[in-house]
């Protein structure tokens, strides 16, 4: 009888998305898999500087691997969050910071007494009550503290990373190489399908190398080169609703200390992002090209930095919108290949690690369950379509009409989910998160409150609360806020302490 | 300007669904609502014995209930599970334990693992799956006391829930309700008026000439849905194709035999019949449907089953297996079987209201009921009640049986798309994902496909990453610490006499 499990997985790309399923495999998979990965330095990657969810680091610690030993090999610097500025009017800025907001009381999210006290005058903005708002435009930073008592913010410090994507593939291709994997220099030129079920039986390379898999991972990119010019599985086109599709990356001379958030400002016709590394900041403009040509959004972007710009901006061109099937027969697409959206809350990464968490749990064997494939791509789209509507938010909800671009996000019709979501907030601040979305309740709420969802009302069960104890209550918690922060080192002081990147040679 | 706040809830309907309601809803809104329980001594309540699921332990710390003098109360005792016998075959039997099953590895459940064992070393020499289930070891032998969790392991403890007479339960909740919180008002709802233009209720109507008005209104007046469906016609969506089962025959019986810590569900020749373990006497009783066998007959086989002798006649019950079309129309809420009915193979009645209960409190409205509160309510009210709907399909359809008619019928039936997938992916891989926030999680349904001889045709990939001595060593130290915890338990009719000293040991 013939070994029923698959023995032979084949990786075609080696950015972020290989190296991380790469990585990920070989260290779950038993010895007896054999794992591949083709890649061609000739075809460059995306990498620019890359922002991250907390999430991340539950995918380090599958692999084992820890912080400090992370930050140190990526440049890296740490995230508490994302500030927003100039969205919903020019002059507006908010964070959209990780981890809870202030504190629940039985049933109800802090938020709901927090609408109340905002409405009677007697609240600071929502920012005043989580550790990461407050801590985050201060340059704070620090991991949760040991020693801290249950229940502070100091116990439980939600945090990202801000790192260089290419080093962090780099690193991981070291890692996966020690245990087994083994790298193929080279580029596709063929793909070769079995006559019997479509599957993909091989790919050629161009040296003329065939190598044969059981199992592909398509992490090639945009074009995805198995998943769609291979199997032809089709595009589902968002753009209607993200009208952003190209960007122009450049990375700048670092000034001053690194920022513990990433900065997102609204521009003309999209928005630019600001992430700061330990040797440099990376920046991007996000645009629509129907609205700004690609010379006027270069200016824009060159306008903008905080230090000289460290080489010419490099342009890339996408449509947001996911692939059909992100598993198609044996293909698995990561990464691009899967789909796009904007990097304005820092998902990409976030959706490769999914995606192979979603493999690994529906793991096949040799004969390709349908019922697998079914259940990973059901998967996959509701987690894509509940981030989507989590990114039209920020479009959608403004009040900018200064440029065409505002007024086109403005005044688009939206899907009816958010649509919902958005009438419930705006009645009574009310918000329930959608079986396992990616973004919690708090951070719809911010991203709402930030972008002037007002809600008109409150949970009803507030009033229980008689009036003087919740003004007590809101001033309680904004002041252990910010008697936190105040211990808490800055971020560079944190880096310095811990985690610097070794020199490199230049 | 109006104040759009709610300050009056009628509450139709004394049973345990209105008690229960009252009780949560006066903890939670405090004195800033009043709330007002209109209930007639005359009409009858369906509280037989009951069994619950461990939820019910949430309800109880967030009322400040003493377990002990609650069950010495309502004459209760421990619950691990329930026994499902002759579903699948005559002659067979599995537990449906609450609680965990062995530990999982890394992001595999261990199920996979145990099924590795069996399928490279056959059944014979493989424990069977709930050899890793502390609550199905301690079941085993009537043990029980609580447990937290297995001490110095990575395994958790005990998870329980209560069988309890559900009449008692009620009686409980509101003698313990805070004085002057609930008005309790003794009457029969004869009409509901409902306001023009909207058609929200404005008062109800009482045979006594009072009216009784309020600012929302719940409805748990059983079956017949006085507000819900009597007075605003929301309409009910019929489930009986799939669990075609209409009638109930209830009896006590007197106590004696072993106290079990679980409560038993059997199949009989057209339904099938539980046994609930209760202090002073056991519940019993008969669940059948009418096209495939009498009254009388279905009478029969419940007294023929009973281990003692029974206390009077059995009590009649018909019901239509099914949901509320909106458990939520304009400010009248359904909860109870007034909200839907589904048949007590897996105990979730109670647990259907406290659900309801506490959805409301997190989207409760004031006066306008703002459409997209309810329409959200109502979505989730659905959610619940169709992935417990599949639930308990799957104990019928999973069936060998062909000695009858009613068992033929439930093999050959159509189950609902969302069911048949989830088979499949079982019977395929092995593999169970808890949907949501879906209320039986992955070891409840592992435990029930496999039971029901649901045979995957191979484990998780990933479960072969140990090797062979790995693999032995990991399933033998959890059976190895588990089979020690269940010999520190008492016996569970030693236990419910210490804790709760009314039962002569």
């Amino acid at each position: 009888m013939t070994d029923p499990r698959i023995r032979n997985i084949v990786i075609v790309g080696g950015g972020t998305a290989g190296w991380m399923a790469a990585a990920a495999f070989a260290k779950v998979l038993d010895a007896g898999c054999s794992i591949r990965l083709v890649e061609s330095e000739e075809i460059g990657t995306v990498g620019v500087g890359e922002g991250t969810v907390p999430h991340l680091k539950l995918f380090n610690n599958l692999l084992g691997i820890d912080d400090v030993e992370f930050v140190r090999n990526t440049q890296g610097t740490f995230k508490l969050g994302v500030q927003f500025n100039d969205w919903g009017r020019l002059g507006d800025s908010y964070v959209h910071g990780f981890g809870t907001i202030g504190h629940d009381v039985g049933l109800l999210p802090f938020h709901q007494y927090w609408i109340k006290a905002r409405q009677a005058g007697k609240a600071d903005e929502i920012g005043a009550y989580s550790l990461n708002t407050v801590a985050a435009p201060r340059g704070r930073f620090m991991p949760s503290a040991s020693d801290a008592p249950p229940g502070s913010p100091l116990a439980n410090v939600a945090y990202a990373y801000h790192f260089d994507a290419g080093r962090y593939a780099r690193f991981l291709r070291g890692y996966a190489e020690q245990r087994g994997v083994r790298r193929t220099e080279g580029k596709v030129a063929q793909t070769v399908l079995r006559a019997a079920d479509g599957f993909v039986e091989a790919i050629v390379l161009e040296s003329g190398e065939r190598i044969e898999g059981e199992l592909f991972i398509d992490c090639s990119g945009f074009r995805g080169l198995l998943i769609e010019q291979a199997l032809h599985t089709g595009y589902l086109d968002f753009s209607h609703w993200l009208p952003c599709d190209r960007a122009l990356a450049v990375a700048c001379e670092k000034v001053g200390p690194p920022t513990p958030y990433t900065r997102s400002s609204a521009r003309p016709a999209g928005w630019q992002w600001r992430i700061p590394l330990q040797h440099r900041t990376g920046n991007g403009y996000v645009y629509s090209s129907a609205h700004v040509s690609d010379d006027e959004a270069a200016t824009t972007l060159l306008g903008h930095l905080d230090g000289a710009p460290m080489g010419e901006p490099r342009l890339l061109r996408f449509t947001t919108g996911v692939r059909r099937q992100a598993w198609s027969r044996n293909v698995v697409a990561l990464g691009l290949a899967g789909g796009f959206l904007e990097p304005l809350e820092s998902t990409s990464i976030y959706m490769i690690q999914s995606g192979i968490t979603r493999l690994l749990n529906l793991f096949p064997r040799h004969d390709f369950s349908p019922v697998l494939t079914e259940r990973y791509n059901a998967q996959s789209r509701f987690e894509y379509e509940h981030i989507r509507d989590f990114l039209i938010l920020h479009y959608h909800a403004t009040e900018r009409d200064d440029t065409p671009f505002w007024n086109q996000c403005r005044m688009m019709s939206i899907p009816p989910p958010l649509a919902d979501n958005i009438r419930l907030f705006r009645d009574s601040g009310r918000f329930f998160r959608d079986g396992e979305e990616m973004f919690a309740t708090p951070s719809w709420v911010q991203v709402m409150l930030g972008q002037r969802i007002a809600p008109k009302g409150y949970h009803p069960l507030v009033d229980q609360m008689p009036d003087a104890e919740l003004a007590g209550f809101m001033a309680s918690v904004s002041h252990v806020v910010a008697s936190c922060v105040e211990v808490m080192p800055a971020h560079q002081a944190f880096i310095d302490r811990c985690c610097t990147a070794p020199a490199m040679v230049a | 300007m109006n104040d759009p706040r709610i300050r009056r809830i009628v509450i139709v309907g004394g049973g345990t669904a209105g008690w229960l309601a009252a009780a949560l809803l006066a903890q939670a809104l405090g004195p800033q609502v009043q709330i007002q329980l209109v209930e007639s001594a005359e009409i009858g309540t369906v509280g037989v014995g009951e069994a619950t699921i461990p939820q019910i332990r949430h309800i109880n710390r967030f009322l400040g209930i003493d377990e002990d003098a609650m069950l010495r109360f309502a004459h209760g005792t421990y619950k691990l599970g329930v026994q499902l016998n002759d579903f699948t075959r005559l002659g067979d039997s599995y537990l449906h334990a609450f609680g965990d099953l062995g530990l999982p590895l890394g992001l595999t459940p261990f199920h996979h693992y145990w099924l590795r064992a069996v399928q490279e070393r056959g059944h014979a020499d493989t424990p069977d799956l709930w050899a890793y289930s502390l609550n199905a070891a301690a079941a085993a032998e009537n043990r029980f006391a609580p447990l937290e969790k297995i001490p110095d392991s990575p395994l958790g403890g005990l998870r329980y829930a209560y069988h309890f007479d559900a009449s008692r339960y009620a009686q409980y909740l509101r003698e313990r309700i805070a004085p002057g919180s609930v008005q309790r008002t003794e009457g029969k709802v004869v009409d509901a008026r409902l306001r023009e233009g909207d058609g929200f209720i404005e008062s109800l109507q009482l045979d006594s000439g009072e009216l009784v008005e309020g600012d929302f209104f719940i409805d748990c007046s059983g079956f017949r849905g006085l507000l819900i469906e009597g007075a605003l016609n929301t309409g009910y969506e019929n489930w009986q194709q799939w669990l075609p089962c209409d009638r109930a025959l209830a009896v006590g019986s007197a106590p004696g035999g072993p106290m079990r810590p679980y409560t038993q569900a059997s199949a009989r020749t057209a339904g099938w019949q539980w046994r609930i373990p209760l202090r002073h006497r056991t519940g019993n009783g008969h669940v059948y449907c009418s096209r495939f066998i009498s009254d009388d007959e279905a009478a029969a086989q419940l007294l023929a089953n009973l281990e003692t002798e029974a206390l009077g006649d059995p009590r009649p019950l018909r019901f239509v297996t099914g949901m509320r079309k909106l458990a939520w129309n304009r400010n009248c809420l359904a909860l109870g079987l007034a909200a839907g009915f589904m048949e007590p193979l897996e105990s979730t009645s109670i647990h259907l209201v406290q659900s309801g209960v506490s959805r409301l409190l997190a989207m409760f409205p004031d006066r306008r009921c703002d459409s997209a509160l309810v329409d959200e309510y109502n979505r989730q009210t659905r959610f619940e009640y169709e992935h417990v709907r599949d639930f308990l399909i799957l104990h019928y359809k999973a069936t060998e049986r062909t000695d009858t008619p009613f068992w033929q019928q439930c093999g050959a039936m159509e189950v609902p798309p969302s069911l048949a997938r989830r088979v499949e992916l079982f019977r395929r891989t092995a593999m169970v994902f808890r949907e949501g926030d879906e209320l039986f999680a992955e070891t409840g349904w592992v435990q029930v496909l496999l039971g029901q001889r649901i045979a995957p045709q191979r484990h998780h990939p990933l479960a072969d990453a140990l090797t062979d001595a790995q693999l032995d060593g990991f399933l033998a130290d959890i059976r190895t610490l588990i089979g020690r915890a269940k010999n520190t338990l008492p016996p569970h009719h030693k236990f419910v006499a210490r804790a709760g000293g009314s039962l002569a040991a």
